[in-house]
C-alpha cells in the first residue's frame, strides 16, 4: 500500500508544532513559515500579495523546534491501556504514525502491535480473536486506502455481530495537509466508507473528546448487539504536544451488562414450550460466554428437546442425545412449538428455498406451529446491506440477550414442569436420542465411502485429522464450506471447541479469524486447527508471515480441492439450465494450472510446511509432524488435495 | 425435501446404501462403466455427488451415488428432470446412453464399508 512520499514540503511538521507553541498570533503566518524550510517550494502564482502575503514578509519567522516531551499519541496510549486491550493489529501507515510512535516508545509495546500485511488480515483477526476471548481487539489502519482494504472484514465482523475496535489516522484539517499523497489520504468523513456497518463512530476534534469517544467506542462495541466501532484519528491531534495535560482526564468503563428480556414474555415462552407436545429450539449466535452452552444445555435437558444449532458460536455439545442439527427438516416438520434464539435468519432456518429458474420457497413446518424468537437483532439494524434476510412472521418476537435472558426462561419452565410432564419428556428425549444415534450411525457409514481414494475424501481428512487432536485440549476455529464432518463426528463439549463462522460470507475470513483465535488460544496452552478452504486462503496467504512472525501455533489443513468449488457448481448449473453442455464450468471457478503448492507457500512465510498430499496413507505422517511443530510454538500448514466436498 | 432427496433417503434409511438391489441393477440398459466413469468426471457429476459417489453439498446435501438402489428409471428422469436444484441434462449434453453409462458407473462403486472396520472413525 502505498504510503506517506517524501513531500517537496518537508517541514510540514514542524511548522505545525512551532504554530502550536508560539501561539495564536503565527497562525497567520503559514505561507512565511513554510517558506523557512529547506525543501524546494514551487514559486507563488498571485500578482498582487494580499494583506495575509504582506504580514508574512513582514513578521518575524517564527520558533522552529525539532523536538517535544510529549505526544497526544502518549495520551491516546493511556487511554488505550484502560480499555484492556492485549493486542492491536496494523498494517502501518503514516495518518496514524503519531499513536504508533508513542505505542511502542510511550506505551512499551502494550497493547502488543500484531503486523498484519494487509488491513483485512488485521480486522479479521480481531473478529476471530473476540470470539474465543471474550474482548475485542484493537485495529488500526489508514483512513482511506487501508479502511477500504479493511471494510470487507468489518462487514463479516458487523454481520456475525462481533465487537472489532477500529482506528483511522485522517489529516482532518486541509491546511495541515502536504501536497500530493497526504491529500489522496485525507477525506471529511471517512467513516461514510463504512457507516453502513459499523455500530458507531466518531472523529474527535481534541484529545478530552479523544478520552471520552474511546471509552464510549468500547462501551457501544460490547453491548450485544455488538459490532464494530470506529475511531477517526486527526494526524495532528496525536502528533503535536498536549497543550493542557492536567486539564484532561480518561473516564472509567462502566460494566456493561447485556439486556435481559421481559420476564413476562419469558414466561409465556415458558408456558408454550411446556405444553408442546414437540418443541424444538434453534439457536445461531447464542453462546457468548461459556454459561451460554451450559445454559442452553440445562434448558433442552429440562424440557428433553431437540436442539438445532446453526453453529454461528459454540452453541450445543455436538454429541449431546438432544442435537438434531443433522435432522432439521425430521424435527421441525413434527414441532409445534420452535424458539429461535440469537437467529441470524429465522426465515432460512424454517423455510426450503428452490434455487431454480423459478425461486420458491415453502415452510418446512406444520401450518400451526407457534414460532418464537429471543435476540438482540431487533435492537440494532440498518437499511442498505440486507444482512437482515428475509421477513420471517413469528408469534412473539422477544428482544433480548439470549445467553443473558436464559436463566429466567429456565426458571419459568422449571417451575411448570410437574412429574406427569417429567415422564412424558424423558420418554421423548429417550426417541431423540436414538433417532441421533442412527444419524450418527449413518454418518460413520457414508464417510467409509472412497475411504483410499485420491483425492482424498474430507470425511477422511477429518477423520485423520481428529484421530491425531481428539486427546489434546484442541480447538477447531476455521472450516472450510459446507464441510459438515467435524459437527457430526468430532466431541465438541467445551466452550472454546468452536467459535463459528465469517458472519458475512467474505472470502478471507477464515485463515486470518482462524490465526487470530489461534492468538487467543495460545495463552491457554490449546492446540488450534483450522479447515482452509484454498481460495479463501488465496485472497490472503500473507496471513502465514504473520503467523509466523508472531509465533502464533496453529495447525492450518488445506482443503485444496482446486477450486472456488461453490461457484464452479453454481456455474455448471447455470449452463445447464441453458442446455450449453457444461464443459467450460471450470474457467474462472478453477484454481489449476498451475496448481498451488500451498507447503512451499508456507515455507515461503517462515511456517511449517507439509504437503501437497495425494495418497491418503501420506496424511497421517504428515500430520503428525505438523502437529509436533505447533505443540513447539510454530505455525504449521498441511496441504491436502481433496475430493470437492 | 425433495422428491431426489426422499429416494436417496429412504435408501439411507433402509441401509441400502451398499446392498444394491440386483434385480434394480439389472433392469438397467446395458452401460459401459468405464465409459462411464469419464463421463461422470468430465461432465461433472462429481462436482457436487464425489468422485468416489460419496455424496457432497451444493445448495444443500447431495446424494451419494455409489451403489444407488434407485432404480435406472428414476435416475434417468432424476437427470433430465431434477426435482431439486440440480441441473437439468437435456438429451442434447447427455444422451440416454450416457446416463446408461453412468449408471453402471456408480453401480461399479465399492460404496459403503462398514465402519467398525476403520478404527479411526470410532473415536
Amino acid at each position: 500500500m502505498s504510503k506517506r512520499r517524501q513531500s517537496p514540503d518537508s517541514s510540514r511538521r514542524n511548522f505545525l508544532k512551532s504554530a502550536t507553541l508560539a501561539g495564536a498570533a503565527t497562525l497567520a503566518a503559514p505561507v512565511a513559515v513554510a517558506a523557512q524550510g529547506n525543501a524546494p517550494r514551487p514559486a507563488l502564482k498571485a500578482a498582487v500579495p494580499g494583506p495575509r502575503q504582506v504580514a508574512v514578509e513582514t513578521q518575524p519567522p517564527s520558533k522552529d523546534p525539532v523536538n517535544q516531551s510529549s505526544s497526544g499519541g502518549d495520551f491516546m496510549v493511556d487511554v488505550l491501556k484502560t480499555l484492556d486491550f492485549d493486542y492491536l493489529a496494523m498494517n502501518c501507515a503514516s495518518s496514524f504514525r503519531g499513536i504508533h510512535e508513542a505505542l511502542v516508545n510511550y506505551g512499551k509495546n502494550q497493547p502488543e502491535i500484531l503486523t498484519c500485511p494487509h488491513e483485512e488480515i488485521a480486522v479479521h483477526m480481531a473478529q476471530g480473536y473476540a470470539k474465543m476471548e471474550g474482548k475485542p481487539m484493537a485495529m488500526m489502519c489508514h483512513g482511506t486506502v487501508g479502511l477500504q482494504h479493511a471494510s470487507m472484514a468489518m462487514y463479516n465482523a458487523w454481520c456475525d455481530r462481533v465487537p472489532v475496535y477500529v482506528m483511522i489516522g485522517n489529516i482532518v484539517e486541509a491546511n495541515k495537509r502536504a501536497p500530493g499523497v497526504e491529500w489522496v489520504h485525507s477525506a471529511i468523513d471517512p467513516a461514510a466508507l463504512v457507516r453502513d456497518f459499523v455500530k458507531w463512530d466518531d472523529q474527535p476534534t481534541s484529545l478530552q473528546h479523544f478520552a471520552e469517544s474511546a471509552v464510549r467506542a468500547y462501551k457501544i462495541a460490547v453491548t450485544p448487539p455488538m459490532a464494530p466501532v470506529l475511531l477517526s484519528l486527526d494526524a495532528e491531534l496525536q502528533e503535536n504536544p498536549i497543550p493542557d495535560p492536567e486539564g484532561l482526564r480518561i473516564p472509567r468503563l462502566s460494566r456493561v451488562v447485556p439486556p435481559q428480556a421481559d420476564t413476562g414474555a419469558l414466561a409465556e415462552t415458558a408456558k408454550m414450550l411446556v405444553a408442546a407436545e414437540n418443541p424444538v429450539i434453534i439457536c445461531d449466535r447464542l453462546a457468548r460466554t461459556a454459561a451460554g452452552m451450559a445454559r442452553l444445555v440445562e434448558l433442552a435437558e429440562t424440557l428433553q428437546c431437540p436442539v438445532l444449532d446453526m453453529q454461528g458460536r459454540m452453541n450445543f455439545p455436538s454429541r449431546h442425545p438432544l442435537n438434531h442439527t443433522f435432522r432439521r427438516d425430521a424435527v421441525l416438520g413434527q414441532a409445534d412449538v420452535i424458539l429461535g434464539i440469537e437467529m441470524n435468519d429465522m426465515f432460512g432456518a424454517v423455510n426450503a428455498f428452490s434455487d431454480r429458474i423459478v425461486r420458491t420457497t415453502r415452510s418446512v413446518t406444520k401450518k400451526d406451529a407457534k414460532i418464537i424468537t429471543l435476540g438482540v437483532r431487533d435492537l440494532y439494524m440498518k437499511a442498505n446491506y440486507q444482512d437482515f434476510g428475509r421477513y420471517q412472521e413469528v408469534d412473539l418476537a422477544i428482544a433480548g440477550d439470549g445467553e443473558a435472558s436464559l436463566p429466567a426462561l429456565i426458571e419459568a419452565v422449571k417451575r411448570l414442569v410437574d412429574l406427569g410432564r417429567q415422564s412424558a419428556y424423558e420418554a421423548r428425549g429417550k426417541k431423540l436420542g436414538a433417532a441421533r444415534l442412527a444419524m450418527v450411525e449413518r454418518a460413520k457409514s457414508d464417510a467409509t465411502i472412497g475411504w483410499d481414494a485420491s483425492p482424498i475424501t474430507t470425511a477422511r481428512m477429518c477423520a485423520e485429522v481428529y484421530a491425531q487432536i481428539r486427546n489434546e485440549d484442541w480447538s477447531l476455529v476455521g472450516n472450510a464450506i459446507r464441510n459438515t464432518w467435524p459437527h457430526k463426528l468430532w466431541n465438541f463439549d467445551q466452550a472454546h471447541r468452536w467459535n463459528g463462522g465469517s458472519g458475512g460470507a467474505g472470502v478471507g475470513y477464515n485463515a486470518p479469524a482462524s490465526l487470530g483465535a489461534a492468538l487467543a488460544n495460545k495463552r491457554h496452552g490449546r492446540l488450534t486447527v483450522a479447515f482452509q478452504g484454498d481460495g479463501d486462503l488465496m485472497m490472503v496467504p500473507n496471513t502465514l508471515w504473520t503467523a509466523a512472525h508472531h509465533r502464533i501455533p496453529i495447525l492450518y489443513v488445506v482443503h485444496n480441492n482446486r477450486a472456488y468449488h461453490q461457484e464452479y457448481m453454481y456455474l455448471q448449473a447455470m449452463a445447464a439450465r441453458l442446455g450449453r453442455g457444461i464443459e467450460n464450468a471450470h474457467i474462472g471457478t478453477t484454481i489449476t494450472d498451475p496448481n498451488v503448492d500451498y507447503a512451499t507457500v508456507a515455507r515461503g512465510f517462515g511456517v511449517h510446511g507439509e504437503g501437497p498430499v495425494v495418497d491418503p496413507k501420506d496424511l497421517a505422517p504428515a500430520l503428525t509432524r505438523a502437529i509436533a511443530a505447533v505443540k513447539s510454538g510454530q505455525p504449521a500448514l498441511v496441504d491436502v488435495v481433496t475430493d470437492p466436498r | 425435501m425433495t422428491r431426489f432427496h426422499l429416494v436417496a433417503a429412504a435408501a439411507l434409511l433402509l441401509g441400502a446404501g451398499s446392498l444394491a438391489t440386483p434385480g434394480r441393477a439389472q433392469d438397467a440398459p446395458s452401460g459401459d462403466a468405464a465409459k462411464g466413469k469419464r463421463i461422470y468426471l468430465a461432465d461433472g457429476c462429481f462436482v457436487c455427488h464425489g468422485r468416489s459417489g460419496q455424496g457432497g453439498a451444493y445448495n444443500g446435501p447431495s446424494p451419494l451415488l455409489a451403489k444407488t438402489p434407485m432404480p435406472f428409471d428414476g435416475f434417468k428422469g432424476q437427470v433430465r428432470a431434477p426435482s431439486n436444484d440440480m441441473p437439468a441434462y437435456s438429451e442434447a449434453v447427455m444422451s440416454d446412453q450416457d446416463i446408461a453409462d453412468i449408471y453402471a458407473f456408480v453401480q461399479s462403486l465399492s460404496g459403503r464399508g462398514n465402519a467398525k472396520d476403520i478404527a479411526i472413525l470410532n473415536d
